[in-house]
Order: structure tokens, then C-alpha cells, then sequence
């Protein structure tokens, strides 16, 4: 009885995560294209919104450079997407500041979105020429 | 006991969509207007199948959320919020380029007392290795 009480909580807990933290933000556009473009050489683990949950940047994804907020040089990935998960889901461009991943971007929201333990996550890539 | 499943079964199959598969329309399918984007909604596992929530994008109801199924409509670019009202609601938001095509996984997750729909918006890779296999329903597009 209590096993399934338990599992009932743990649910209805599963239902009701918590809003991803965000502040708003203004994206300059990097003009005019084409613009820089990254590919990441190792695979890096970065922590999400107020949970704190685990999302992974795919080695060999590529990322191109779409402007510039307060943080940090904004990157949106090429032939893939990436999204951040909260109460609900979100599509979200990197955030760095040189080779340290501060936060997310989220263009639809135009918000801000900062890692938790971002500063102290740092990003191996390389950088392509346009 | 056999009887019991063959009923389950037989309540199940009306519940998914039947129809054309992806690889056989998606060639036939027209070309999106220049300053307009695609995007495609499928839900590619029939558990919960009896939870079938309307989807919308941005408010408005593009379709429901049918086991198996997919479809597609055509937008301006912009920015776009999807979401399937059931026991809760759970939003996607995203942005859509001219002519770029998006792809929405329509998730069932169980909750409390009955599934709720995850949508999730995934790359073209996953995406068309998932809708092979998925029937089209061209309600929406009418």
C-alpha cells in the first residue's frame, strides 16, 4: 500500500516540474551572414533550469553563431535542434562566454536561461571559418 | 482470458491511425509556399491509446494527437507554441523559418489518473526514422 502511495507521489511530483528559470534578454543579430561556425569535439554534459537535470552536447554536433547577448556569443545548432525542459518545453540556442557554457537562449521567449553550474562547464570545439 | 485480450485488441486497433504511410505520400506532399515553413506532428506509440487530445498551435486546433499518425500544416515563419490539453498541459515553444520543416513528436507520458501528451520537437534524422512507419491522416489539412 504505501509502495503505491509512494509511486502515486512520485508521479504526480513527475507532472509538476517547475518553470525553467529565465530573464529577458535582447539577442543582437551577428550581421551579415555567413557567421562563425563551431563543431564540438568532445562531448560535454551541462545542467538544466531549477532542477538542475542533465542535457549533453553531442560531439561532432555543429553549432553556428546567430549574435551576441549580455552573457555571452549566442549559438544556434545546424541540422539539429536542442531544447530545455521545465513545466514546459522550450527550443534553446547556446550561450558562451569563450569556451564556458553560461546558459541557454531561448528565441521564442527572448529570455535568457542561466546553467546552474554552466560557468564551470567549459565546451571543447573547434571553430570553421565562414 | 483469451477472449478478454482479443477484446483489448479489438477496442485498441480502432484507436490508431490507419492509412497511407509516410515514404508513400511524402514525395506527392506540396511544396511549401516560399515565405512559409512545414511542420510535421506524429505520436509514434499506441500506449494510452484512448487518450487522444486535440493538438494546437498557437490556439488554434491543428489535429489530434492519434496513435501511429502524422500530418502536417504550412505557417508563415514566426514564432509557435504547441500544446495537447489533458490532465495537464505541457507547451513546446519554437521558431520556424521560410521553407525550413520542423518536426513534432506528440510523447505519451502517464500520469496520475490518465496519459498526457509530451510534445517534443526533434531533429529530421530521428524524426523521419520514426515516421516510416507512421500513417497519414490528412483531416487537419482540409
Amino acid at each position: 500500500m504505501r509502495k503505491g502511495v509512494l509511486l502515486l507521489i512520485v508521479l504526480g511530483l513527475a507532472a509538476c516540474a517547475p518553470e525553467i528559470t529565465r530573464r529577458p534578454s535582447q539577442l543582437t543579430s551577428t550581421a551579415p551572414p555567413p557567421a562563425e561556425t563551431i563543431e564540438v569535439t568532445r562531448a560535454a554534459k551541462v545542467s538544466v533550469g531549477p532542477v538542475g537535470y542533465a542535457r549533453v552536447i553531442p560531439q561532432g554536433s555543429t553549432w553556428t553563431r546567430v549574435g551576441r547577448v549580455a552573457e555571452g556569443d549566442v549559438y544556434k545548432p545546424l541540422d539539429s535542434v536542442f531544447t530545455v525542459e521545465g513545466a514546459h518545453v522550450h527550443e534553446a540556442y547556446l550561450v558562451l562566454a569563450d569556451d564556458r557554457i553560461v546558459g541557454f537562449y531561448l528565441p521564442v521567449e527572448k529570455a535568457f536561461s542561466p546553467a546552474p553550474d554552466g560557468p564551470n562547464t567549459r565546451l571543447a570545439f573547434k571553430r570553421r571559418q565562414p | 482470458m483469451r477472449r478478454v485480450l482479443l477484446l483489448l485488441l479489438v477496442m485498441l486497433l480502432p484507436a490508431c491511425a490507419s492509412g497511407p504511410k509516410y515514404g508513400e505520400v511524402v514525395s506527392t506532399l506540396p511544396a511549401t509556399n516560399p515565405s512559409q515553413g512545414r511542420i510535421y506532428f506524429y505520436r509514434p506509440s499506441a500506449l494510452g491509446a484512448a487518450v487522444q487530445p486535440d493538438v494546437t498551435l498557437n490556439g488554434q486546433k491543428v489535429g489530434t494527437a492519434k496513435p501511429h499518425g502524422f500530418y502536417y500544416v504550412d505557417r508563415v515563419a514566426g514564432n509557435y507554441t504547441v500544446a495537447a490539453s489533458t490532465e495537464t498541459e505541457k507547451k513546446l515553444t519554437f521558431t520556424l523559418d521560410p521553407k525550413q520543416e520542423r518536426f513534432v513528436r506528440l510523447k505519451i507520458q502517464m500520469g496520475l489518473m490518465v496519459g498526457r501528451i509530451v510534445p517534443e520537437l526533434v531533429d529530421r534524422a530521428e524524426a523521419e526514422g520514426e515516421l516510416k512507419d507512421m500513417s497519414y491522416i490528412a483531416e487537419p489539412l482540409k
